[in-house]
């Protein structure tokens, strides 16, 4: 015999709100609601892009938040614990491991953003570029894109730095040539996508020339996804120059960077005895992604929202 | 109380919920369905008919609730109140299928793709009977063929997607009659596909309907369908049965201004080309922002102030039940 | 289903020989003798000062580009792949060497990050909403964030120093005989390697599921009558599979670039380790040849991911 007593769930008793809410003359609050779902999803996002400014702030104007000098060595005081004059204690040779943090942080950004950056512009125009041009073209492009994007990321960058050697700014050039197919790819298949819909057919009707046609309407219609790969890109280049010069083989020694620091972790010793040296460092890279990765997430939901109840 | 009645809906009220929102999407409905005759609900897009089939399978979405109202089931052992059942309970998972079951109105994305259609049919018989599986597949290459599906040996091996539209229509129904059920709920089962298909389709139900005494609910929007097949009509809007009774009593009397504009919209063939189409003027209103009482009267050229209260069912002889205050009016316009 | 393998098969071919001669334009280009990539160190050391010349004639180096470039294909195909510059190594012997213990590492993260992957991005999906679900993704996104390597450091200084539960270096000690005497040195690597992976792959996952749950099919489903729990699993998991093995193909090139970075700070003796040495020492040739493998197991897998997914999905088959 079925229970005939039913049980008030939590929904149940949300729903019942709800309905009395509505009964008695809720009316014309959709708009308001709306809003403020998006506000509550976008909280996230908020964190995100507060902790990304901090961050930012504090590497750009580092001679402001730090009166000692990166490279400044005192061979005296290295291995030095956290104290009142080293926030974070100091390294092998006596550098101040907070100020090499600031410092460091400005290279690790600009290669990060550069990257993304310059990989977008040139993988977006080519994507557009490629369109307007016809098919042979884009087979072409297509196939090398893909023979690219079958080396694991890692792999083809150090082949690149083996034969192109290795300096900031082969890096930065490097990571916009492996990082150009991504964005590519994307937006020649949302280019194509749109292309199917009837106004291209009715700007082609008025005589409009492909070029306008492709960069004056489409491309406007490609931004929302190409930001949100530009975040994606910049955290994943972030990731992979702090990987690269860890194991020596990024950014040369002598800048510092993020991962160059992480470097001294390389040995046992330092791991154990020394935790001021590297884990403040890694944990300053992994809040930085986290917090793009939040805004990244933020902008896809606002490009694409498929929210439900 | 009429014993060829399967499944008697009470006065049912089903309400969703979402963006904060509630939406009385069904606000009293109340109907019977009968043994061995076709009823067919019609309204528009939106009106409330698929919410109200769905919700005597207990299949409403998650943000959603039967808020009051009966569902009375009258099974071998007794009247059931499918209303209380838990959802997807075992007492309710023994009714769907064997003994109420559905065809829905896509069945290219009604089907799961990764599966035969054999399986699929089989699933639903090994599910409610104690046989193997080697009888199931017998029993599902007689069900096919007895659908009209050609070559039922090989089809019942192949996917959805290798079947034509109208197949898969004709395996949707052989997978819901799998196991004689007393009711097919058959919801819009001909929209997405052709007209002389849909043709088909409907005899096949008929027929049917004959041989088993299957109770047939069809929902539909298409007045052609209705006259064709229909013992019994509920016309619905925006959540009320505004008018029910057998075909004969609604399409020869229509007592409701609503139902008068519907069949005065529809062309019919043979008329010529200067026959009179007049459409229902305004639009259905938002569901979050309804008027006051009787949702028609926006759109009504009979609306006076009475109409601000949702009217009262008025029985007019027979079966034939009808909610308006100015019903006599009506009658006495369609007749002339 | 053995066609469409085939055409899978068939069409990577053109794409594996133009990579080859990338590879081998790139070898040519590099500073250095290409005697010292094509013949061993022994069969240049033992000769008198002349004979230098003969041998390179002899070795066809004196020919044509595009007959070097065939000869040497047709030396990859028969397993001679040249010798290292540093080591003087024939290249094949480092390959048998360290491939194993690549292969140990790269497949243990596999299986681990597919596994828990898909289970946990499931659980999440069919527990929308739940603090689970709000647990799960935010390890996920940190999981997404933390570089692997420092990850791995941290596991290290946690795991090994500070507990002393696992080593923390080497893929073996001598006196192990078996699979499992080893396992302790595994078990830190990879799963370390799998992390990542694993964050998203349960992301990717939980979408898929949430996309297959919404479906008309379910709704027919349960319409049979069928338990919430075949519902769930033979028709929405069945479904959802399909976009994740596609992922998770989409994503083995990363693992591989994750496997080369865990293999260094763990010390294991793979490919991926060998890579950065040959790398720091300016070994071209040794460069290219790995950087050609890595490729090769690429697109070899996913050949191997387009036939599961024809098996998981029969539209697919019609491709």
């Amino acid at each position: 015999m079925e229970n005939k007593i039913k049980r008030k769930t939590r929904l149940d008793r949300r729903m019942d709100k709800i309905r009395a809410l509505e009964e008695s003359g809720q009316l014309k609050n959709k708009r308001v609601n709306r809003y403020f779902r998006k506000f509550k999803n976008n909280r996230l996002a908020l964190w995100g892009v507060i902790v990304f400014a901090v961050i930012v702030v504090l590497c750009t104007f580092a001679p402001i938040f730090t009166r000692h000098d990166p490279g400044e060595i005192d061979v005296l005081n290295k291995f030095q614990p956290p104290s009142r004059d080293h926030i974070l204690g100091t390294d092998q040779i006596g550098r101040d491991v907070y100020s090499r943090i600031l410092y460091g942080g400005r290279i690790s950004i600009l290669v990060g953003l550069g990257g993304a950056l310059g990989a977008a512009i040139i993988g977006a125009s080519l994507g557009c570029y490629v369109v307007y041009k016809g098919r042979r073209l884009d087979n072409i492009v297509m196939r090398f894109s893909e023979i690219m994007m079958s080396f694991p990321q890692i792999v083809l960058v150090l082949l690149l730095v083996t034969v192109m050697g290795q300096s900031l700014n082969n890096l930065l050039l490097i990571f916009i040539l492996t990082g150009w197919g991504g964005v590519y790819r994307m937006a020649r298949s949302k280019i194509l996508s749109i292309r199917e819909e009837e106004y291209i057919q009715a700007l082609e009707a008025f005589g409009l020339s492909n070029f306008v046609i492709v960069f004056k309407h489409m491309l406007p219609n490609v931004l929302g996804p190409i930001a949100v790969n530009i975040t994606l890109s910049t955290a994943m280049f972030v990731l992979q120059e702090a990987a690269l010069s860890f194991l020596g083989l990024g950014v040369p020694l002598q800048i510092p960077t993020w991962g160059n620091i992480l470097n001294v972790a390389r040995n046992v010793a330092i791991l154990r005895n020394n935790w001021w040296m590297w884990l403040p460092v890694g944990l300053v890279i992994s809040v930085f992604v986290l917090s793009i990765n939040f805004i990244g997430d933020g902008i896809r939901d606002s490009v694409d929202p498929t929210q439900q109840g | 109380m009429n014993s060829d009645v399967v499944v008697s809906v009470k006065n049912i009220k089903i309400f969703f919920y979402t963006d904060q929102r509630c939406n009385k999407a069904v606000n009293g409905v109340s109907f019977d369905i009968k043994k061995g005759k076709t009823l067919c609900i019609v309204g528009e897009s939106g009106c409330g008919k698929s919410v109200t089939a769905l919700s005597i399978m207990r299949l409403l979405p998650e943000l959603s609730r039967i808020e009051e109202g009966e569902i009375i089931f009258n099974s071998e052992d007794g009247p059931v109140a499918i209303q209380e059942l838990t959802k997807n309970g075992k007492a309710m998972r023994k009714i769907r299928g064997s003994e109420i079951a559905m065809v829905f109105q896509d069945p290219m994305t009604s089907l799961n793709p990764v599966f035969t259609v054999g399986f699929q049919i089989m699933e639903n018989l090994l599910n409610h009977n104690n046989m193997s599986k080697r009888e199931a597949r017998k029993e599902t290459i007689g069900l096919l063929k007895k659908m009209g599906i050609s070559l039922p040996e090989e089809r019942i091996d192949e996917y959805p997607h290798q079947y034509s539209g109208g197949m898969r229509q004709r395996a949707m129904i052989a997978m819901a009659m799998s196991c004689n059920p007393k009711v097919l709920i058959a919801d819009e089962p001909t929209t997405s596909l052709d007209v002389t298909i849909q043709a088909q389709i409907f005899e096949l139900m008929d027929r049917l309907k004959k041989e088993y005494e299957t109770a047939i609910v069809l929902i539909t929007h298409d007045m052609g369908v209705v006259a064709e097949l229909a013992d019994d009509i509920a016309v619905m809007y925006m959540g009320n049965i505004i008018e029910s009774g057998t075909l004969k009593e609604v399409l020869s009397n229509p007592a409701h201004p609503y139902t008068k504009a519907l069949l005065e919209s529809i062309p019919v063939l043979g008329k010529g080309k200067n026959q009179k189409l007049e459409p229902i003027r305004g639009t259905t209103p938002d569901p979050f922002n309804r008027p006051k009482g009787c949702q028609f009267e926006p759109r009504c050229d009979y609306a006076y102030e009475k109409c601000k209260d949702m009217p009262a069912d008025e029985l007019l002889g027979g079966e034939h039940v009808v909610k308006c205050w100015k019903s006599q009016e009506v009658l006495k316009d369609a007749k002339k | 289903m053995l066609v469409y393998t085939l055409r899978r098969i068939l069409i990577l071919i053109p794409m594996l020989l133009f990579i080859t001669f990338l590879v081998y334009t790139g070898i040519e280009l590099m500073p250095g003798d290409a005697i010292d990539y094509i013949a061993s160190p022994e069969a240049i050391a033992n000769l008198a000062p002349g004979a230098l010349e003969a041998l390179r004639e002899s070795l066809g180096l004196n020919d044509p580009f595009i007959f070097r470039y065939f000869r040497w294909l047709g030396n990859i195909f028969k397993g001679d792949f040249g010798y290292s510059l540093s080591s003087g190594l024939p290249i094949s012997v480092i390959v048998y060497d360290r491939l194993p213990a690549t292969l140990e590492l790269a497949i243990a993260a596999l299986i681990l990050s597919s596994l828990f992957g898909s289970i946990l991005g499931v659980i999440s999906a069919l527990k929308r909403g739940s603090i689970l679900d709000y647990a799960l993704s935010v390890v996920g996104m940190i999981g997404v964030s933390i570089p692997q390597f420092f990850f791995g450091l941290v596991a290290i200084v946690l795991f090994a120093l500070k507990l002393g539960w696992l080593p923390y270096a080497g893929r073996t000690l001598p006196g192990y005989v078996s699979f499992f005497d080893r396992l302790p040195h595994l078990i830190l690597p990879s799963l370390v390697l799998a992390f990542t992976m694993t964050a998203g792959v349960m992301r990717y996952s939980r979408t898929s599921m949430l996309d297959s749950m919404n479906k008309d099919f379910i709704k027919t489903a349960r319409s049979k009558g069928l338990p919430e729990w075949r519902v769930n699993l033979i028709h929405g998991l069945r479904v959802a599979m399909t976009p994740v093995v596609v992922l998770i193909g989409f994503r083995l090139p990363s693992l591989i670039s994750g496997a080369v970075v865990i293999e260094t700070v763990f010390h294991w003796p793979g490919m991926g380790s060998e890579f950065i040495q040959a790398v720091r020492s300016q070994n071209t040739p040794l460069v290219m040849m790995i950087s050609f493998f890595s490729v090769t197991a690429v697109l070899a897998a996913s050949v191997v991911v387009d036939v599961i997914t024809a098996l998981l999905d029969p539209r697919v088959r019609l491709d």
